[in-house]
């Protein structure tokens, strides 16, 4: 992959500084994320997994600049975004858009479909008025409403159409990369399915690239190029999504993916499980060294002291363990 | 929250915009109180503004024979002490309490919401600065305050009025009731305005927190944009109960200043000065006392009825 990547994550760093005891006496730090670095290339969908508040969300909000970064960089036309105020971030806002979890709370209740899809555009000046109308009718279309919808109010809909409508306010950017924080979580499972099926088309028709961020484990292996594993604010392996799902390295992926269930009872009944001992850590106070260490079936001396380093296992399928060399080739 | 299973591309429902304002309107139609409420408000308002053509007599227009004299037909409230008709200076009144409610309201709305929404918006160190002053307003004692404002600055402007009328001979200069108004006004904004920067911080702070700001920051809007169309039309509805509400706390306000001699002067109509007036002589003559406090009495129970009513028809989560 030698090809310049639309958008470069160096070794960013997200930490909140919270106020504890009844009257804020403490404070401590939340390790959000913690020197995570990827590249996005063109045209392909990443996808982030990982347990909940493994620091998947915030990556994205950091790398939009939503959460300013602890520490980093997020490089995109060769421009540091870290560094950049809302205002000077504002003209990158176009290019890199957000579909959230929760299509109820994300729209304004008091704007009807068509001024929530209409404003960015006249925003950006991407639609004379004259032309608004038609414009808003057509990206309906894209998402497969009716553009009659426009003049509809968010509580009129059901959630997959409102979701739908976030999905068009995106696209009424006319960005080049979509962060889909969750964007299916919060439906019902054949409306998932809708929605996901629309989300590739759009790809395929805008030549979108998509950080997609879920824990749907068999979504993701439909729809990705790569795929990321995150545990506990760190990127765990980051491969492209046959070699992670087919031949993982790192110890949290294999049990990862070992709970994920198989359609056939059969074969379910069969299916070798790794359960793993005790719960996340608190982000508030890490593990030392790797971060898995504390629940790792193959935990050895030099995991609880030395951060294992972010290498290249093969070609491309980059992993952070101790326990494996890292590819001469 | 019920997921409507309906197919997107035909979706069959009707197709009303349904308005939450046209919702809130329904609801607030169901109230009978707060349709009451609004009512003698249309009313009151109604013969204020035409007042001039409605009143039998002149306001001012004194018939030393016919003094005290009780409500009658042709004087619908009587006379008072100096033989002028009491219905006329009701209505007179009228306008003065709505002038002072309409100005003091929208002067501490201003001040109110624009103190209130930077606190909210833009957080410390606005905030602390900002809710320290509105803390500080609130702790002085209301009618002190306005006494000491009344006591300390009219002398010194009717003096540099009466200066400029010496130099211009503009007739402006001559009209003391601008001070009146002046000081009226200006005390009356001093004191109300904590009340509107505190709900309206809290409720652009509840508001900011909300995902679809978050979203309207995504979509790379300015701030103005996202204040304009995204935080105040949502933090809109208990400003508008509050402000129906302080209305009608205005106009008992200035019935009270008056009442002690620190409103509007007479001899311009207020119904605090003649309330001020009738209570010295109501075991003789109580229609001089009654009329005026009645007619005070009803507005502010019509506004408090409407606030309450628009605060229910406003929050359709709401108990009722």
């Amino acid at each position: 992959m030698n090809v310049e990547p639309l958008l470069k994550v160096e070794n960013l760093v997200k930490h909140f500084h919270v106020r504890l005891g009844a009257f804020g006496e403490r404070t401590a730090t939340v390790h959000a994320l913690d020197d995570v670095s990827l590249d996005i290339q063109h045209g392909e969908t990443l996808s982030l997994v990982g347990e909940s508040g493994c620091g998947k969300s915030t990556t994205g909000f950091t790398i939009l600049n939503l959460h300013r970064a602890s520490g980093g960089r997020v490089i995109y036309k060769g421009q540091d975004l870290t560094l950049l105020d809302d205002k000077h971030m504002r003209p990158f806002r176009r290019d890199l858009q957000i579909v959230f979890q929760d299509p109820y709370s994300t729209l304004n209740p008091r704007m009807t479909v068509g001024e929530a899809i209409g404003e960015p555009m006249l925003f950006h000046k991407l639609a004379a008025k004259t032309e608004l109308n038609d414009k808003i009718a057509a990206l309906l279309q894209d998402v497969g409403l009716p553009s009659r919808f426009a003049s509809r109010y968010p509580h009129e809909l059901s959630g997959g159409q409102r979701q739908r409508v976030v999905i068009a306010r995106a696209l009424a950017c006319q960005p080049k990369f979509i962060v889909c924080d969750e964007a299916i979580s919060a439906l019902d499972v054949s409306i998932q399915a809708q929605i996901i099926n629309l989300l590739l088309d759009l790809q395929e028709k805008y030549g979108l690239t998509y950080l997609f961020i879920a824990h749907d484990l068999a979504v993701v292996r439909h729809i990705s190029t790569r795929v990321g594993v995150m545990y506990l604010g760190r990127l765990a392996e980051l491969a492209p999504r046959d070699a992670l799902f087919e031949a993982p390295l790192h110890p949290y992926t294999k049990a990862l993916l070992s709970a994920v269930p198989e359609a056939d009872p059969v074969r379910e009944r069969n299916r070798k499980r790794q359960i793993l001992e005790g719960d996340v850590p608190s982000p508030l106070n890490p593990p030392t060294g790797c971060r898995f260490h504390t629940r790792c079936p193959i935990a050895a001396d030099i995991c609880a002291k030395v951060v294992p380093e972010w290498k290249a296992a093969r070609p491309g399928h980059l992993v952070a363990c101790h326990a494996v060399n890292s590819s001469s080739a | 929250m019920t997921l409507v299973q309906t197919n997107p591309t035909i979706g069959d429902e009707q197709d009303r915009p349904v308005n939450l304002w046209r919702d809130a309107w329904h609801r607030l139609k169901r109230n009978k109180l707060a349709i009451f409420g609004l009512g003698i408000i249309v009313l009151l308002a109604f013969v204020a503004i035409f007042g001039p053509y409605l009143t039998p007599y002149d306001f001012l227009s004194q018939d030393l024979q016919a003094r005290n004299q009780a409500p009658s037909l042709s004087h619908l409230f009587g006379t008072d002490d100096l033989g002028r008709d009491v219905f006329s200076r009701v209505v007179y009144g009228s306008r003065t309490a709505f002038l002072v409610a309409i100005v003091v309201t929208a002067i501490a709305l201003s001040i109110g919401t624009a103190l209130g929404a930077v606190a909210g918006f833009f957080g410390d160190p606005y905030d602390r600065v900002i809710m320290w002053l509105t803390d500080m307003t609130m702790s002085v004692p209301n009618l002190l305050l306005v006494v000491v404002i009344n006591a300390s600055l009219k002398t010194p402007i009717a003096r540099w009025m009466e200066a400029q009328y010496m130099a211009t001979l503009n007739p402006f200069y001559r009209e003391t009731i601008w001070i009146d108004f002046l000081l009226v006004f200006g005390s009356m904004a001093l004191i109300s305005w904590p009340p509107y920067a505190r709900l309206v911080r809290a409720q652009v702070l509840s508001i900011r927190s909300r995902p679809y700001i978050t979203a309207a920051m995504a979509l790379g809007l300015s701030n103005r944009i996202i204040m304009m169309r995204y935080v105040v039309p949502n933090a809109l509805g208990p400003l508008i109960v509050a402000v129906s509400a302080g209305l009608g706390t205005a106009m008992v306000l200035e019935s009270a200043f008056s009442f002690l001699g620190v409103g509007v002067n007479p001899p311009t109509p207020s119904w605090g000065n003649m309330i001020s007036d009738g209570l010295r002589v109501w075991q003789h003559y109580p229609h001089l006392l009654a009329a005026p406090a009645a007619v005070l009495g009803l507005a502010s129970v019509a506004f408090s009825f409407l606030g309450d009513g628009l605060n229910d028809a406003l929050n359709p989560r709401g108990t009722k």
